[in-house]
């Protein structure tokens, strides 16, 4: 960390215009990913569904599709270890999913049986001959119907289908609501969203008479992949090589095993030849996993001047057929429903709830969106019953430097109040609104990297191996993941400002579990921070050894401080002194006995609280039109103001940052996941509604200039908390137009029809009364 | 996965008609296949012969006459269609029609001809060249016949051609004087297939009252649906904006609209009853400028 104050001053490589490295790769085709990836021998696999949302499997009989030409092999849950897993792993009653399930299945589209066949058309047509006979099971779909006595039983030994339960609490709130001066009650839902990766799921398995397996599979953490499949198939990690190609998009739903992989690994097994499985677009809408929809409730007590006094809050989440990463989710909902304000008094409970749907799980934002949908609609509520300016009402609430979320979570860097100034500025400069027009806001902020560890890794959660060759060329190693959010060149930047060499001198490896040191991966927004300090700290060991050369070689008085930049090492009191790069680690490498220089780092967090190491903050302003007659929303114009630490590279956070405010917004009023008797009734892009281009407005972004010390150069979270406060600020923009308050998401036009006739009805009322 | 099939690539229309009447009940025709291509991948649709007559170029033509009208051949893509200069002075909500019909990508494969045959209710074309007064041309090898757009659809993708017919051109009268016509429909993405959409044609007399009407609802059924009630409060009135209003109100009432998860029953006919009021007032101003 020595170099941190002096690289904050005179950063070379950092926030310059670095296109993305992997760019040239994708843009001309030569990108492979796992959909890609061909073997000699390799056969295809396609999965057998249920077309049940609740039934006992009574027998299989692939007779029939085994007798099809080119059909090798079927397998269903007897061919398995029948191991019920869960990335949870310390909590053994929430590993609670088999991939093939033996006895019983719990949701339309899971897998049932797996066909290998010599193409990928004949293990269809060999689906629809396996019989399966199928004793139904009466299903229920909604959670408050769930908790029922008399609701079926999904797990057996769950009561009331109650999968996990979380409570946090801090300060009085008993209290608080005794000193309120102004209480507000208000109820919501939100629903579930889709991940909808550009790439479906896909896996390719290939299992050798050695006992090993190697499996390519498009993934957002190669080591949970790897150490989840060797729980399953009863095999050591380390016999498990796992590769993250290029991967087209995770989202939070590309870091659990997934019948692609588990499947194709079963076939592999039984036939020693490779087996490729790719998910069509409609198997990725109904047997992946969502986004947790959520009932909330939340009860909120103010001072007159509005002090934020109380707050109460309970949610129950539709948690699907199996827990995945929805326990997280449920936890960080309640955390961050309190962000980003300091409480006197705060309590939430959250119940997750088996359903026999589509499992929920994580989705960027992580819970947090379904948090502030609720809670920065309620409080603008609040502002305006209270007559208060809904800026300055946030911002004497608002965290601050310094600040602990009493028994959660230290708050280091905050640059929320200079995010209130932008966003009190922008709504100003906007003037008088044309008619049917209106603008909201809402604030968030979101975590840099989860410090929970229920997975339970015996590894540090980041590592990094930096290798220096003798012509100052440079191989970075991390198991971190690059899902199309930049973590390669993220990484290679951050190395290069280290070093003091280019960005296009190092040459990135990741994701691949054989050749890379173990890393959590790319969730919770944690590779930014957690591997960029890893990599700085590799970066400095190498760093550290060459300068030790370069002194000797220079014959400097010890006190003199070196350094390196832009491929130039020097006195940094007289830059001008000093010698190239490669002639340096030439000089190194010999010294070394011919060793090449490798570093290494690794960064786990110490005394940071339970959460996070670090927070991101921003506010998001929306201008939209309604048109008041059909409900129709369209997106004006937006600004983001976001504090995310020292920006690592400038062009990344920008394609970050659009593309969670799609997707925020998509959540807010476009992407919608109706289900019919437990069946999804739009698995299609055509029905499916997310944005497009044509709906995109500019969406500009103030940066805000703050430095997080644990984060490497200052940096922490960005591209996922955007995803958090969009939809909340629709629905303000919407309450500020129309004087409507949407309680539930995504808004659809009928919604906003209706609230309004029935406004229309209440005034009406409201003047006879008169 | 698409079904095995034979596909049939005809050189000329005689020979597609040809090949038409020696398949006739195993042959699909496709023509650009943005339509057809999506129930044959879900397996809703599988067919022994495919015909492919998208290579046609013998009916890919816009023709223009002051005393004919317009004629469109049954293979011009829709994108020749938004682009064409012809088509956007003397008609031009049929290229404001276009522009919004799919991305671009369809609209420079898809056919005009394709798109009418496929007999979509949501499909764009069919309710605008019904207020136009369309007629299709269809042939097969015993002859040529014309029939007028209102009557080709009978049912849920169903239409009057028999199956040894195709049809090889859409011929639109030429627009009358003091002619207004607006197309609208309500989508949540730009250029998505309407939930419903409603196109309007209106004409004026001297006097500034309404001299003909047509309204036509898109998937407000399981046709393209004449909303004549609609007209009807609208032919030979002075035209006010309660009007307008009360059109809007007997078109919900033609409607025949399915509930579905992009709209309830109840919130289409809400739709229709808004859009019929906003293009029927629209093609009343153009009309009586």
């Amino acid at each position: 960390m020595t170099t941190t104050s002096l690289a904050k001053q005179k950063l070379s490589v950092i926030n310059t215009h670095v296109v993305n490295i992997d760019g040239i790769a994708k843009v001309t085709g030569r990108a492979t990913y796992t959909f890609d990836v061909k073997l000699p021998g390799m056969l295809y696999g396609k999965i057998l569904r249920s077309p049940h949302p609740h039934a006992k499997i009574l027998k299989i009989d692939a007779s029939k599709a085994l007798a099809l030409h080119g059909v090798k092999a079927v397998v269903t849950g007897k061919d398995t270890l029948g191991i019920k897993q869960g990335i949870w792993r310390r909590y053994q009653e929430l590993c609670d999913e088999q991939i093939l399930p033996v006895d019983k299945v719990r949701y339309i589209g899971e897998p049932v049986a797996a066909v290998a066949a010599v193409t990928e058309e004949i293990a269809e047509m060999a689906l629809d001959l396996i019989e399966v006979d199928y004793e139904v099971l009466p299903a229920v779909y909604e959670p408050m119907d769930a908790m029922k006595k008399e609701a079926p039983t999904i797990h057996e030994g769950v009561e009331r289908n109650i999968n996990v339960t979380r409570h946090i609490e801090w300060g009085d709130v008993e209290k608080g609501f005794e000193n309120a001066d102004y209480i507000r009650e208000d109820s919501f839902f939100c629903g579930g969203q889709a991940h909808m990766c550009m790439e479906t799921r896909a896996a390719v398995s290939s299992f050798t008479p050695e006992g090993k397996m190697t499996i390519y599979h498009s993934n957002q953490s190669a080591y949970y992949l790897q150490a989840l499949m060797a729980g399953v198939l009863g095999m050591r990690e380390g016999d498990i090589r796992v590769i993250a190609q290029y991967v087209g998009g995770g989202f939070g739903g590309k870091f659990e095993l997934d019948g692609a992989i588990f499947c194709s690994a079963i076939l592999t097994m039984k036939l020693f030849r490779p087996v490729k499985i790719c998910y069509t677009r409609e198997e990725d809408f109904i047997a992946t996993k969502r986004r947790t929809p959520m009932h909330y409730w939340v009860r909120t007590g103010v001072s007159k001047t509005g002090k934020f006094l109380a707050r109460e809050a309970r949610v129950v989440s539709n948690g699907g057929a199996y827990t995945g990463m929805g326990a997280t989710a449920l936890y960080l909902t309640g955390f961050f429903h309190s962000f980003p304000y300091k409480w006197g008094g705060y309590r939430y409970d959250g119940y997750r709830v088996y359903t026999n749907t589509l499992p929920s799980t994580s989705m960027r934002g992580f819970g947090a969106p379904q948090a502030m949908f609720c809670s920065e609609q309620q409080l603008e509520w609040i502002a305006a019953d209270l007559g208060l300016d809904p800026i300055e009402m946030r911002r004497q609430n608002g965290h601050t430097p310094g600040y602990e979320v009493p028994g959660q979570a230290y708050i280091d860097s905050c640059g929320l109040d200079e995010a209130f100034d932008i966003m009190a500025k922008w709504i100003k400069d906007k003037g008088k609104l044309p008619e049917n027009r209106g603008i909201g806001f809402s604030a968030a902020g979101f975590m840099s990297g989860g410090i929970f560890n229920w997975f339970d890794t015996p590894y540090s959660f980041s590592s990094a191996v930096i290798t220096i060759n003798e012509d100052g060329t440079v191989i970075l190693h991390i198991g971190a993941t690059e899902i199309g959010q930049g973590s390669n060149t993220t990484m290679a930047i951050i190395a290069a400002e280290t070093l003091g060499c280019k960005v296009e001198d190092i040459k990135v490896h990741s994701g691949d579990t054989d050749h890379c040191p173990a890393d959590l991966g790319a969730w919770g927004s944690r590779q930014t921070l957690m591997t960029g300090n890893a990599v700085m700290r590799a970066c400095e060991d190498a760093k550290h050894q060459l300068l030790e050369f370069a002194l000797a070689k220079m014959g400097l008085n010890i006190v003199y401080d070196l350094d390196i930049k832009d491929r130039w090492v020097h006195i940094v009191a007289r830059p001008e002194r000093g010698m190239p790069w490669e002639e340096l680690v030439k000089i190194a490498t010999r010294g070394k006995d011919g060793q090449r220089i490798i570093g290494r780092g690794y960064y786990t967090p110490h005394r940071k609280g339970m959460i996070s190491p670090a927070y991101s903050y921003m506010l998001q302003g929306v201008e939209i039109e309604i048109d008041k007659e059909t409900g129709k929303i369209t997106l004006i114009d937006s600004l983001t103001a976001h504090d995310c630490g020292q920006p690592i590279n400038h062009l990344g956070l920008i394609g970050q940052l659009e593309g969670a405010f799609s997707m925020a917004a998509g959540y807010g009023y476009l992407e919608y996941m109706p289900y019919e008797d437990g069946k999804l009734m739009n698995p299609n892009l055509v029905d499916y509604k997310m944005i497009r281009a044509t709906e995109m407005p500019e969406t500009p972004v103030a940066e805000i200039d703050t430095y997080e010390p644990e984060g490497p150069y200052g940096a922490k979270e960005a591209g996922e908390g955007l995803t958090n406060p969009t939809a909340a600020a629709i629905g303000n923009a919407i309450f500020h137009a129309l004087g409507i308050q949407m309680k539930e998401c995504p808004i659809r036009p009928h919604m906003i029809v209706n609230a309004l006739k029935e406004k229309a009805e209440k005034d009406k009322t409201a003047k006879k009364g008169k | 996965m698409i079904q095995d099939f034979t596909y049939l690539k005809p050189g000329t229309v005689k020979e597609a008609l040809t090949l038409l009447t020696d398949h006739v009940d195993e042959c699909k025709i496709v023509c650009g296949g943005q339509s057809l291509l999506i129930p044959m991948r879900q397996g809703l649709l599988v067919t022994e012969y495919l015909m492919d007559i998208k290579g046609l170029d013998e009916l890919s033509y816009i023709k223009y006459d002051a005393k004919e009208g317009l004629k469109l051949g049954a293979t011009t893509t829709h994108r020749a269609i938004e682009q064409s200069d012809v088509i956007k002075k003397h008609y031009p909500v049929l290229a404001l029609m276009e522009e919004r019909l799919a991305s671009i990508q369809t609209r420079n494969w898809g056919t005009i001809g394709g798109n009418l045959a496929h007999a979509d209710s949501a499909g764009d074309p069919a309710p605008v060249l019904m207020t136009l007064g369309a007629k299709v041309k269809l042939a097969s090898a015993k002859g040529e016949r014309i029939i007028p757009l209102d009557e080709f659809y009978t049912d849920l993708f169903e239409s009057a051609m028999e199956h040894d017919e195709m049809i090889i051109e859409i011929q639109v009268p030429p627009p009358a004087a003091k002619m207004g016509a607006a197309y609208q429909k309500f989508n949540l993405l730009q250029n998505d297939m309407g939930v419903v959409g409603v196109a309007a044609m209106m004409t004026a007399d001297a006097n500034g009252t309404c001299k003909d009407a047509r309204i036509v609802l898109g998937n407000a059924g399981v046709t393209p649906i004449r909303a004549k009630n609609a007209e009807q409060v609208l032919i030979g009135k002075k035209i006010s904006d309660q009007l307008f209003v009360e059109a809007g109100e007997a078109a919900a009432g033609d409607a025949d609209p399915v509930g579905d998860i992009h709209a309830s029953e109840d919130f289409r006919r809400h739709l229709i009853k808004v859009l019929t009021k906003r293009m029927a007032k629209q093609a009343w101003e153009q009309a009586s400028k």
